[in-house]
């Protein structure tokens, strides 16, 4: 064995560093059931709630789409953000404060690698609470899921994700201990899914609450999923503008990440 | 065979400097350390000892001064180089390790980290966790934890160990377990760089110990030759037998007696001529002498001297960097 990873070029012994760190990731996730319970059961359990408030209503002012194929994507996308934001910022804030990151960093592995496991395993979590999300809505509430519509889900996903991932480890920054990261995190969330088409629709909402709800990546989340599972659409149903949104969080949120990394752990802390 | 002073150098730092702001913790700290040695820094709380270790692992800057470790230069960045972080072992004085994990899967995942670790099964047995492998490491006792802590430093076969404070906080069964797993890590031929505040252990580990105060290393040598202490005058103590009076008490050549509380104490310079002196006169009068010893100062008298007494309270002027990185 020793001679293969000596032979082997150091970008692929790193990389497959990085596969071994994201399986002792999984292993990490599934077994914490409190995480798993947050991240996980919470979006299914509102889907249920919220799907079985009144499944036969239909939304006038979104030109008379049914409740459920408006309320699943809007589930998915709050699903995407708790599993990548909410999970990362808060369990990153856990193991920064418990020295985890200052241990992991005294090791041989680079921090590039550490960091991109996670993520990946954060990608794996979403990948899963998305299918899981979608079959159920497909089988309990006639969920339409067009074939052309799948790259427009999929490109919308990985930029949901990028963004999200991304500003997680980027707001720790601004994150002073574990205590307050559910406080700070929520604070973010959970105002903006009420302005941001997740449980609700809010196009009669007044002009200045939606313009913020643009500014943010919440609302492109949603209305892109909602655009591309929309029975009335045809064709690939790529909503430019959020997806473009989603581009523009995704480069903040590489930059506040890649300068949250570059700050020493703990210096100039006598 | 090559003395100490003969094998290569692991560490070598040179008017090393660390300052917090206004706060100067570390005030020019020179340490040499050889490759299979034990190098021990006693100091109270505060005295700097964590700021200097974690310069030398990297994960701190220097003011000034320098500083190579295995011939790799550290505290000019905050990243040291991978190459370092491949040759040693670094156990942080307080520190998490992922808890939902079980300690043989924590083993496995940090060694593979490292280009050559060892068998999982070899470390495990090395700090004696067999029995936990498969505990998650959120369910350990403090004691198990740090012996994890060690197995985590172990695993990629490092030439170097930093040990940062390794047994605070351990009842006395623990402590012994923790010495042992460090002395076979000696017998493996490892470097080490040890932080304590204990004089026992610093007795029982080093082989060589520096005492730091305020930021400065005062005195160095073997824990038998710290401060003179192989030349102090050694204590010869014994209970005053019943109609015997101090007067009585043979003079000794170099010492002098005193009473306390009851004891004869008889300090000299010459404790075997002393103790013949002594003992012969007991023998021959036929009075038994009451917890008879004989004691030269222990390290814990010399530290004390030489920090001051104020083991206990840190000058107020040093917060205390070895609490406040593990807050």
């Amino acid at each position: 064995m020793s001679v293969d990873t000596e032979t082997r070029s150091g970008l692929a012994r790193d990389l497959g560093l990085v596969g071994w760190q994201i399986r002792y990731e999984q292993r990490s996730y599934w077994r914490n059931r409190g995480r798993g319970l947050f991240t996980f059961v919470f979006p299914l359990m509102f889907l249920v709630i919220f799907a079985s408030l009144d499944s036969s209503a239909h939304i006038k002012s979104l030109g008379g789409i049914s409740y459920d194929d408006f309320l699943v994507p809007g589930i998915l996308a709050y699903a995407v953000i708790t599993t990548t934001f909410v999970n990362l910022a808060i369990s990153t804030a856990i193991l920064r404060d418990e020295g985890v990151l200052k241990r992991m960093q005294g090791t041989p592995l680079p921090r590039w690698a550490y960091v991109a496991a996670r993520i990946g395993s954060c990608a794996l979590v979403m990948t899963a609470i998305t299918l899981v999300v979608v079959l159920a809505g497909v089988i309990f509430w006639g969920l339409s899921l067009r074939l052309e519509a799948i790259p427009a889900i999929a490109v919308t996903l990985l930029l949901g994700t990028a963004a999200f991932t991304t500003l997680g480890i980027g707001i720790l920054r601004f994150v002073k201990n574990a205590d307050t990261a559910p406080v700070i995190v929520n604070l973010f969330v959970l105002p903006l899914t009420f302005i941001s088409n997740i449980w609700f629709p809010t196009n009669t909402l007044p002009h200045a609450l939606r313009s913020i709800a643009s500014f943010f990546p919440i609302k492109p989340l949603a209305s892109s999923l909602q655009y591309a599972f929309d029975p009335r659409h045809h064709g690939a149903a790529f909503d430019g503008a959020a997806l473009r949104t989603l581009l523009i969080w995704a480069a903040v949120g590489t930059y506040l990440m890649v300068r949250f990394l570059r700050r020493p752990l703990g210096d100039d802390v006598p | 065979m090559a003395g100490p002073g003969e094998r290569p150098i692991a560490i070598e730092a040179r008017g090393l400097r660390k300052a917090y702001g206004q706060l100067q913790a570390v005030r020019g700290v020179d340490i040499t350390v050889r490759r299979g040695e034990v190098f021990c820094l006693l100091g109270p709380n505060g005295a700097g000892k964590t700021s200097v270790v974690e310069i030398l692992e990297g994960y701190r800057t220097a003011s000034a001064g320098e500083a190579r470790v295995l011939g790799i230069p550290v505290g000019g960045s905050t990243t040291a180089s991978r190459e370092l972080r491949e040759r040693v072992g670094i156990v942080l004085q307080s520190c998490g390790v992922q808890p939902d994990l079980t300690v043989s899967e924590l083993v496995e995942m940090y060694g593979r980290y490292h280009r050559h670790p060892r068998p999982v099964d070899e470390v495990l047995s090395l700090v004696e966790l067999e029995a936990k492998r498969d505990e998650r490491a959120g369910a350990l006792s403090g004691g198990q934890r740090r012996r994890l802590d060690l197995a985590l430093a172990l695993v990629g076969d490092p030439e170097l160990i930093f040990l940062d404070e390794p047994t605070t906080g351990f009842d006395p069964a623990a402590r012994r377990q923790a010495w042992s797993a460090i002395r076979s890590l000696c017998e493996l031929g490892k470097t080490i760089l040890l932080t304590t505040h204990f004089m026992d252990e610093a007795q029982h580990l080093g082989d060589r110990v520096a005492v730091m105060r305020a930021g400065e290393i005062i005195a160095e040598g073997t824990p038998d030759e710290l401060g003179g202490r192989d030349r102090r005058p050694a204590e010869i103590r014994f209970t005053l037998p019943d109609g015997v009076t101090l007067d009585d008490v043979p003079a000794v050549p170099g010492g002098q007696r005193t009473l306390d509380a009851g004891h004869v104490l008889v300090h000299t310079s010459e404790p075997v001529r002393a103790a013949h002196i002594i003992t012969g006169w007991a023998l021959e009068r036929g009075i038994g002498l009451g917890s008879f010893q004989i004691a030269q100062p222990t390290l814990e008298d010399i530290y004390l001297e030489l920090t001051g007494g104020d083991h206990a309270e840190r000058p107020a002027q040093f917060p205390s960097a070895d609490e406040e990185t593990s807050a």
